[in-house]
């Protein structure tokens, strides 16, 4: 199961990444925005995504668009400081199949992984 | 972090930025925050003005002005705190690895026939429930390390509302001068009531998850 883990915080992807690896999930690839995220994408193989939302040149919500646009069933898992209601309404809309909001436990990010794969 | 380390990654170069917008008079109030806003880092920089007689004068001029200076210094600090954070988690990488090292040698040390005294098989038994319990503190202060990128988040938004203040009294004052556009960056607009205890907003978030899928269901 090859993830891609998007978010501009290299802070983030760090521990987004090593909760993977304890969770089992050791093949990952990283970007810092979207648009670098759309060219991991395209070298193929990623089963799975997680993005952030707040990230330079393409955010995490134009991300999902772009993704979207060409497939549909991708799990994508947004996890963002952004907790309004209509914010996790508009994510929803443009396509991720769940949503944590930052800071998150280990436990939660597990959840939400295990719910998209199971 | 000190104020060389600032100086260094601002390039020696705080609040350079100048333009040549012209002044329109008094312009109303700066809008409230939107979810696109200038990126914050780095400083901004000079933008070339027209009359090159007064670019280097608007140069000085702008960089003299507190918030341009300001809003510098704090695009420094976080990418100071992001570079400082990730050294804390090579180090506890480091004891990770270190922890691991210590459990395979205890593993191979229980299996040896020399030390199957029932005392010394409980002395490491221990051993290997302190392992434990050190490796999961160590993941706990990984996923504690979170609070860079919300206070990270925190600082850009400052540094947005500063620019935008900055722009404003400039061109009230008809000085010719503007922080220069830096490239695009998304903002939270919920991240000034962000804290730092983890899932702290997932009821919310799950509810309204849930709720939106079972609306999509039945439509
Ligand atoms: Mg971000």
């Amino acid at each position: 199961m090859k993830i891609l883990v998007v978010d501009d915080s290299s802070t983030m992807r760090r521990i987004i990444i090593n909760t993977l690896s304890r969770i089992g999930y050791t093949n990952v690839v990283e970007a810092e925005h979207g648009k670098a995220g759309l060219e991991k994408l395209a070298q193929g193989g990623v089963e799975m995504i997680i993005t952030d939302w707040n990230m330079p040149e393409m955010d995490g919500l134009e991300f999902v668009g772009a993704v979207r646009g060409s497939d549909g069933s991708i799990p994508i898992l947004m996890v963002t400081t952004n907790a309004a209601k209509e914010d996790i309404v508009s994510a929803l809309q443009a396509g991720v199949n769940n949503y944590v909001v930052k800071p998150f436990t280990p436990e939660t990010l597990k959840e939400k992984i295990e719910s998209l794969l199971g | 972090m000190d104020q060389s380390e600032i100086d260094a990654i601002m390039g020696g170069g705080s609040g350079k930025g100048s333009g040549s917008k012209k002044h329109k008079g008094a312009q109303p109030a700066p809008k409230p925050p939107e979810t696109t806003a200038p990126a914050p880092v780095p400083a901004p920089t000079p933008v070339a003005t027209p009359p090159p007689a007064s670019a280097k004068k608007d140069s000085e001029v702008s960089s003299s002005i507190p918030s341009v200076r300001v809003i510098g210094e704090l695009g420094a600090v976080t990418a100071v705190t992001e570079r400082e954070t990730n050294k804390v988690m090579d180090k506890l990488d480091q004891i990770s690895q270190l922890l691991d090292q210590q459990r395979i040698l205890v593993t191979e040390m229980m299996g040896n026939e020399s030390i199957q005294n029932p005392t010394i098989q409980s002395s490491v038994h221990q051993i290997m429930t302190a392992c434990t319990e050190i490796q999961n503190k160590v993941y706990e202060a990984m996923d504690l390390m979170q609070f860079q990128d919300i206070s990270r988040q925190k600082l850009e938004r400052i540094m947005h509302h500063l620019r935008q203040i900055h722009d404003y009294i400039l061109d009230l004052l008809g000085t010719g001068f503007q922080s220069q556009p830096a490239a695009k960056i998304s903002l939270s607009n919920s991240i000034a009531s962000t804290g730092t205890s983890p899932d702290e907003n997932k009821t919310h978030a799950d509810s309204v998850v849930d709720e939106f899928l079972r609306a999509n269901k039945k439509g």
